[in-house]
């Protein structure tokens, strides 16, 4: 597993307004960094240029780094970060199983069926295979999508609020099944509400470029409390 | 529920579906020889014993056939390498105008375009192809029929890329390529794998009206098609004039309306053989490569097909302003404004039929369409979507000549008002489904605030609910005028000869007339519905100016 690093980012809207200035971190495997601040900060725009999926009027300057392998000049697809937003997307063309088939990658025919059943089953969703995603709870569907961006084999999560369309109770549950199934992966995190950044994760909080207390502090969540 | 708005519903309802009931059975009747004053014994032996009857069925198949995969072919690569660029932008906006274009005149300036003495040949010789005279390789039409289908191809490639355009939105195609390609997906297996299975059965419905259209199409087939054998449909043209073959046209036209219907089977079967490898593939999980070439060849093709359609346009304006344009000159060595005022008579009478056909038909289209949406609004007149279709899925000629036997009998054929409702036939569906999408998104609190305001149901139309879907109304008013301008058959046919549209004069007079006054006809025909289009755009708009200029300027509501 390697780590994700961006260095010295800057973001300006076409009008020339900056939406983010000289922006680095890391972020260890394994470990979570949650990305604070108010809407229209350019917390989601991070995403997109991390992704390669940035408006192409937006510019951009800075380098992303996965490992020692440089992603800047890759397409989307050979970038290996796994997205997920706050809608689940899961291809309503598809039925449950087929949405999993479609993130796995290679294997054989048995094999790829094992994984999928397997994962499943460790997502609570045994049995769930040929069920039309239409069916499903927010939660279940939650599940099945984190499951599926999983089984492409990321080697880092992006997480754009995947937890603000789901009720309350279910929250806690698909974040402690978020956190444990991403255990291994560094994973960058936006979200509005400090409920969703595990303990241990650090908090990177960003506002407007010429905002006169700066542009970024990393704190931990206590302190961002 | 008051009585006569039920009546008013089943006189829309009536109106319609009465021409297609009796073209029907006006066809099938004298196929079978049950109409004794119009059949002749046997019309299926007399068809099928017509030597050109099975290469004018083959020649109608491979040309139908060849230009509906062409046309879905092209689409699709579009949607794939063109769609969020530049191109798209600008094919988006060149669409409305391109599909106003009435077929005839497409026909006419592709032919200017691609004939051995065309533009093409002309711009690369002398200097390149060394020809200082017309090659002789090759004739327009030619007797495969690849002129008519590249004709087609041009004309409806915009129809279905219009209707597949509108669909995207639903779809959320950037949140899904997003998706997919963040799961190591290329941009090409995203469209084929995410997009196009659920895009593809929103553009079934238009996608089987090309290919009826393919199928059977006569004003495009008498330009560009082979005249030795014709297509099927030109064929039974020619037999319906001759009294003694009436019953063959008929039979014929009902031949070709199976072969439409074992057409639109095929593609169902298709359609599940390719959905069920596609599902298949999907479960692969192999992920594709770049398609860098792909696009680049998707994106020639496009421009390609755009420099086709604007090339020919322009070279009807050319034309139709030239005194003196010799090959192999790649542009005109005299100009001159004698094709329009010299041969006014071939132009205005014409020009004036066509206009006053084209508003009637218009005002009664909105009006039916209108009058049947609000119904449907109170739940009176039923939803009948697929039912508007009908009158473009069922062969023009299949409908039209039994159509044509019954107004006959009437003693209603050659009429101007059966003309102009036999247009209406084939406005109204497009006319009512670009007006629902629009009458049911329309939010009805804004009737509720008027009533409560005290206003009646007349003035929250007239004052609220009309001004309010002004801009869907000015698109249906434009495409109304476009249809009713570009129809060739139901004037032909149910005009009996004392109508003259342009659209008639163009195909009639092509190939007998100076070719300078036959570009003067076409670039008069698709005046008029570009006209129509650049109104229909610019008119809500100077509304909404003018509105934003009371608000700047009207000292009213200042205070003193």
């Amino acid at each position: 597993m390697h780590s994700l690093r961006v260095d010295n980012l800057s973001l300006h809207l076409p009008n020339g307004q900056c939406l983010v200035e000289d922006l680095s971190f890391t972020i260890e495997p394994g470990s979570v960094l949650a990305l604070m601040g108010p809407s229209g900060s350019g917390k989601s725009s991070i995403l997109s240029w991390l992704t390669g999926t940035a408006d192409s009027r937006i510019s951009a300057q800075g380098s992303v780094w996965l490992g020692e392998k440089k992603l800047n000049s890759l397409p989307t697809e050979k970038r290996r970060l796994g997205l997920m937003l706050q809608q689940d997307y899961l291809f309503p063309h598809m039925s449950v199983g087929e949405n999993l088939y479609f993130g796995l990658r290679g294997g054989t025919r048995q094999s790829r069926r094992d994984r999928v059943r397997q994962s499943l089953a460790d997502a609570g969703l045994a049995g769930m295979e040929d069920r039309d995603p239409a069916t499903l709870s927010g939660g279940q569907r939650a599940r099945v999508s984190l499951v599926r961006t999983l089984l492409s084999d990321p080697c880092a999560l992006l997480l754009d609020e995947p937890f603000s369309g789901l009720d309350t109770a279910l929250r806690e549950q698909i974040r402690r099944f978020t956190w444990e199934a991403a255990a291994k992966l560094p994973v960058l995190l936006v979200t509005h509400d400090l409920a969703d950044i595990p303990l241990d994760a650090r908090v990177l909080t960003i506002g407007e470029c010429n905002h006169s207390v700066g542009p970024l502090r990393v704190q931990s969540p206590t302190q961002a409390l | 529920m008051r009585p006569y708005l039920f009546g008013l519903a089943a006189l829309v309802a009536t109106l319609f579906l009465l021409p297609i009931v009796l073209g029907a059975a006006g066809t099938v009747m004298p196929a079978f020889g049950w109409v004794d004053s119009l059949a002749t014994e046997g019309g299926f032996e007399a068809v099928v014993a017509d030597p050109r009857f099975f290469s004018a069925t083959y020649l109608s198949l491979f040309t139908g056939i060849a230009a509906t995969v062409l046309v879905l072919l092209v689409t699709l690569m579009t949607l794939v390498c063109v769609h969020d660029t530049r191109l798209w932008r600008f094919l988006s906006a060149s669409l409305p105008p391109i599909l106003a274009v009435p077929h005839a005149a497409i026909a006419v300036g592709l032919l200017f375009l691609i004939a051995p003495s065309g533009a093409l040949v002309r711009f690369v010789s002398p200097t390149l192809s060394g020809l200082t005279r017309p090659p002789t390789d090759w004739v327009v039409p030619d007797a495969g029929g690849w002129s008519l289908i590249i004709g087609l191809v041009i004309k409806e490639t915009p129809f279905l890329l219009l209707a597949a355009a509108a669909q995207l939105s639903a779809l959320n195609v950037g949140a899904s390529l997003r998706i997919g390609r963040t799961l190591g997906y290329s941009p090409a297996r995203c469209w084929s794998r995410l997009i196009l299975p659920r895009l593809y059965p929103r553009i079934r419905l238009t996608l089987l009206i090309i290919l009826a259209f393919n199928l059977t199409v006569v004003d495009m087939a008498l330009l560009l098609g082979p005249g030795s054998p014709p297509t099927l449909s030109v064929l039974l043209m020619s037999l319906v004039n001759d009294p003694d073959s009436r019953g063959a046209a008929s039979a014929g036209a009902l031949l070709l309306a199976a072969l439409v219907a074992c057409c639109f089977f095929l593609m169902w079967c298709l359609e599940h053989i390719v959905g069920k490898i596609a599902a298949a593939r999907r479960q692969s999980g192999a992920r594709g490569r770049g398609f860098g070439l792909f696009r680049f060849i998707g994106k020639g093709v496009v421009v390609s097909l755009l420099f086709a359609c604007i090339g020919s346009l322009v070279l009807l304006l050319m034309w139709s302003f030239t005194r003196r344009w010799r090959f192999p000159d790649a542009i005109p060595s005299e100009w001159t404004l004698n094709n329009w005022t010299t041969r006014g008579d071939m132009l205005l009478q014409p020009a004036w039929t066509t206009l006053t056909i084209a508003v009637t038909v218009m005002l009664v289209s909105l009006l039916s369409a209108i009058v049947w949406l609000e119904l449907e609004r109170y739940r009176i007149a039923p939803k009948m979507d697929s039912v508007w279709f009908l009158p473009l899925l069922i062969p023009q000629v299949s409908l039209l000549f039994g159509w044509q036997a019954v107004a006959l009998w009437w003693g209603i054929d050659g009429q101007w008002g059966t003309v102009v409702y036999t247009h209406w036939l084939y406005t109204v569906p497009y006319v009512v489904l670009i007006l629902a999408v629009a009458w049911r998104e329309l939010d009805p609190a804004w009737g509720h605030a008027a009533h409560s305001l005290g206003a009646g149901y007349w003035k929250v139309l007239w004052k609220i609910r009309l001004p309010m879907l002004r801009r869907p109304l000015c698109q249906a008013a434009a495409v109304a005028i476009a249809v009713s301008v570009a129809q060739y058959l139901p004037t032909l046919l149910l005009g009996a000869g004392r109508h003259q549209t342009l659209s008639t004069e163009l195909v009639t007079s092509f190939g007998g007339v100076d070719r300078r006054v036959i570009a003067a006809l076409a670039v008069l025909q698709s005046l008029l519905p570009l006209l129509a289009f650049v109104l229909a755009l610019i008119y809500p708009r100077w509304r909404q100016t003018r509105l934003q200029r009371g608000n700047s300027t009207n000292p009213s509501g200042t205070i003193a």
